[in-house]
């Protein structure tokens, strides 16, 4: 074999392909143990749990929007480090940019459950419109309402981790300029990765504040540790270059880095973590509800059993370096490519099912028993219409998240009534959803009650074939905002107290086919030139998306005291009061049972909650009669073995 | 499986009480059913001559029976037609029914649990059985009560041991004893023992018929 090898290389050529060939699996050999083909440094994990070390060097953009030169603090006026050629060195930037957080904007993404949506509200306009780029039904898109991109990332970019709209380049003419000077909202990575206590969402010269100012560029820069931005792109005229900065022009935007983080090469430790702590979660994804005044406060009420259990949000919400992050929806492994989907929902840890390796016990899941819970309530019910949200009162209480009311940035209204004004816990029952993806039809059951926050859109629109096409906000604000001038608006933050005959004076105004919707009603004009309402119409219905968090543990559940938490006349789940939310005083205030959400027959409803009166009735009769029969058996068996006793002893 | 099995077992046994109607007729009954069955109802419905507690029992009796039927057809119908489980109103009406059903039960067990004694005219076929094999003289029975009767007695008392399991199953499912798997486990049992004790109960009351009309 030897022998026939060396015969073989003789020749000048083969030996020549031979180099050539060693010279190539060589090579991908090298790649291979580096990185795999196409993929970063980062992409990738080695196996290794334990966190790699980020001193980096910063790398801002030039004017082309290309990778520019090495950040050094102490030359001149240095520019905001970018993310996409800092962090995108070592991480695939554009595959990153696909995940959950940020591909709201591609209309090819499957939308999934339908989720919090953005809020735009003003109450001198008697609005307060539910606003998505993703398909949700029940959301409008925000250039439905005349928001162009770069407006939408300046109102809400506050509590987006950059990326999706703040990097898509307007084709609004007045929009162009504005985005020369103020930059992209790149990806934030340090939003949620920076574990520093220093890194800055919600400060006074943080991230949410810095986006407010136009300063898109410098937003990330702005909110990490080692860096303070002063100035307001807004304040710069559109032929102000940034790339050019001018010493004399105090408002523009500048950075001012830390020297002293910097090492000898320039370079600086960022504390990058890939299971980021909750706070990171937090800014953008906490709730207040009204429920007791005290509980307002942090140190008074308790967090979602798991992170008490001590468990991270990272721990459940998984992605890997696509950032396809799991959502947690029980429906959601129909449609996600995240391999952990199936397993990473409520069902999917508790109670998890398959042939292959046992899952139970993941993350130290307890395996629920649900005694005495008849098993058709979990056809009927979601694992949070039980487990999750606030306790369920009477009345829904107004709620607030941090993305409708910027919560954790500065100056922020604390008064309950401020708008938007959403509403929670509605028990209502979820809608299936069916989307075309990838060629195939994906239909995710639906069906069941889920605890939901709900919003009622208020804004004009025209209505034309039954269908109503909001009105582009500032086009409203030139003619409703005349009309409603006088109107007197509360300090809380609350609507003013619009009357029916301000609506019909605004929409007398704004055309003949000009309608007002508002607190489930549609206002309109009719031939006669009267306000009518309509009650119902489709336009009005209220947006609803549903409750995951806080999980209540097992011994908060609903029903663990007595069928009776849910099943009575009066018990909130069924009965309980939704508050419809209107800018018209006159429809003040307005109130809608639970079970109208729920697709069940109130009087249905009623009568089944009353039976239970007699269930304990039922339980005792059934009991005592089963006793007798008991009684009977166990009697004549006995007299029927002292038959068979006095035949064997040849009595009879 | 349970919605396959439960219409043959329905279908099985109501053509073969049918069959058995049509193959060994009682007494009268082979030229003028109708009118013999116009007779057992009016005997049912109508006032007769009874003692207080033989009204009683005919009345609890009946209303026994009614409930049966409602129970039966609430219970089934949703499973066997519509091929989903009992719930909503006919749940409602279900629960009202049962525990009179119930009620009427523990009455008639205790009864008529009596008349529903075996003796060893019940077993004549035993004894020539026992003759047979062991070729001993045992005396042969003077009177031989016709095998009906025979049914009709067994029919009771699986009634009575039948209706314990079908309480008590759905009963103890609404403590909090059992957790989903058990819980699924008495729905099953409940599902499994009402067949069992449906058909019984319709053979049963074929029986009973079978006899009034005789008498």
């Amino acid at each position: 074999m030897d022998a026939c090898i060396e015969q073989r290389i003789d020749s000048p050529l083969k030996k020549g392909f031979i180099v050539a060939l060693a010279f190539l699996l060589t090579s991908s050999t090298l790649t291979a143990a580096g990185e795999s083909v196409g993929k970063l440094l980062g992409d990738e994990s080695d196996g290794s749990r334990a966190t790699p070390l980020h001193l980096i060097p910063l790398f801002a953009e030039d004017e082309n929007g290309e990778k520019g030169e090495q950040i050094e603090p102490d030359v001149g006026f240095p520019m905001p480090f970018s993310t996409r050629f800092t962090c995108g060195d070592c991480h695939s930037y554009k595959i990153i940019g696909e995940g959950w957080h940020f591909n709201y904007i591609d209309p090819n993404v499957v939308p999934g459950r339908p989720g919090e949506p953005w809020i735009y509200f003003d109450s001198k306009l008697g609005i307060q419109i539910p606003l998505s780029y993703r398909p949700w039904l029940g959301t409008f898109r925000p250039d439905d309402i005349g928001l162009s991109v770069f407006q939408f990332t300046k109102i809400f970019g506050r509590h987006m981790p950059g990326g999706g709209p703040g990097e898509v380049e307007s084709d609004d003419i007045d929009d162009i300029g504005r985005q020369f000077v103020s930059g992209k909202l790149e990806i934030n990575c340090l939003a949620c990765h920076n574990a520093h206590y220093g890194q800055d969402m919600g400060g006074d010269g943080g991230y949410a504040v810095q986006v407010t100012r136009e300063n898109f560029r410098w937003a990330a820069t702005a909110s990490c540790e080692f860096a303070d931005v002063t100035g307001s792109a807004a304040k710069m005229l559109e032929t102000y270059d940034p790339f050019m900065p001018d010493p004399d022009e105090r408002d523009a935007p500048r950075v001012t880095y830390q020297k002293e983080e910097f090492n000898e090469n320039d370079e600086v430790l960022f504390q990058i973590i890939r299971e980021m702590p909750d706070d990171r979660c937090y800014y953008c994804h906490s709730d207040l509800y009204y429920c007791r005044a005290e509980e307002t406060e942090k140190w008074i009420s308790d967090e979602d059993v798991h992170l008490t259990a001590g468990l991270k949000c990272v721990d459940c919400h998984r992605n890997g370096i696509d950032h396809n992050i799991i959502r947690g929806y029980e429906q959601e492994a129909g449609i996600s490519l995240n391999p952990l989907a199936a397993t990473s929902s409520c069902e999917g840890c508790h109670l998890p099912k398959g042939e292959g390796e046992p899952q139970a016990g993941r993350l130290g899941a307890p395996v629920p028993t649900h005694p005495g819970i008849p098993p058709i309530h979990f056809d009927k019910l979601s694992c949070t219409a039980c487990h999750s949200g606030p306790w369920p009162v009477s009345e829904t209480v107004l709620t607030k998240t941090s993305r409708a009311h910027r919560l954790g940035t500065p100056n922020v209204n604390k008064a309950e009534e401020a708008l938007p004004h959403i509403v929670s816990p509605v028990f209502a029952k979820q809608s299936g959803i069916s989307v075309a993806y990838m060629g195939r039809l994906l239909v995710m059951e639906g069906g069941k009650i889920s605890p939901y926050k709900v919003m009622w859109p208020a804004y004009w629109g025209t209505l034309e074939n039954d269908s109503v096409t909001p009105v582009e906000v500032g086009i409203v604000e030139k003619v409703v905002g005349g009309v409603f001038a006088d109107l007197e608006f509360p300090a809380t933050g609350d609507w003013p107290e619009i009357t029916k005959e301000k609506i019909a004076e605004a929409l007398m105004i704004l055309g003949d086919k000009a309608v007002y919707v508002a607190g489930g009603v549609l206002y309109k004009i009719d031939n006669s030139g009267e306000l009518v309402e309509e009650v119902g119409h489709i336009a009005a219905a209220p947006y609803m998306w549903p409750i995951a968090h806080n999980v209540r543990p097992a011994a908060q559940s609903l029903g663990v005291r007595r069928c009776e938490d849910c099943h009575s006349t009066d018990a909130p789940f069924f009965f309980g009061e939704v508050a419809v939310d209107s800018p018209v005083a006159l429809e003040r205030p307005s109130k809608k049972k639970m079970v109208e959400f729920q697709d069940i027959n109130p009087f249905y409803a009623w009568v089944f909650a009353f039976s239970f009166v007699f269930r304990p009735w039922l339980k005792v009769i059934a009991l005592a009669c089963s006793a007798v029969l008991a009684g009977v058996l166990l009697l004549y068996a006995l007299k029927a073995l002292g038959c068979v006793a006095r035949f064997l002893v040849e009595k009879e | 499986m349970f919605r396959n099995l439960s219409i043959l077992v329905f279908v099985v046994t109501v053509g073969g009480v049918f069959l058995h109607w049509i193959a060994a007729p009682c007494k009268g009954c082979r030229w003028n059913p109708i009118k013999k069955v116009v007779h057992l109802f009016t005997l049912l419905l109508f006032e007769q001559k009874l003692s207080l507690v033989g009204a009683i029992k005919k009345l609890i009796y009946l209303v026994a029976l009614f409930c049966f039927v409602v129970l039966a057809v609430t219970g089934f119908y949703p499973l066997l037609i519509k091929g989903e489980h009992i719930s909503g109103y006919l749940m409602m009406i279900h629960a009202t029914f049962a525990p009179i059903f119930i009620l009427c039960l523990a009455f008639l067990a205790v009864a008529w649990a009596s008349s529903y004694r075996f003796n060893k005219s019940d077993w004549p076929w035993l004894r020539n059985i026992l003759r047979w094999v062991t070729s001993l003289k045992i005396p042969v029975s003077e009177s031989i009560e016709p095998s009906s009767q025979l049914f009709e007695k067994t029919g009771f008392w699986l009634i009575v041991f039948l209706a314990l399991p079908l309480i008590l199953s759905i009963i103890v499912s609404m403590f909090s004893i059992f957790g989903t798997a058990g819980q699924e486990f008495l729905l099953a049992a409940h599902r499994w023992t009402a067949l069992v004790f449906a058909v019984v109960a319709i053979i049963h009351t074929y029986l009973v018929i079978r006899v009034q009309l005789k008498r």
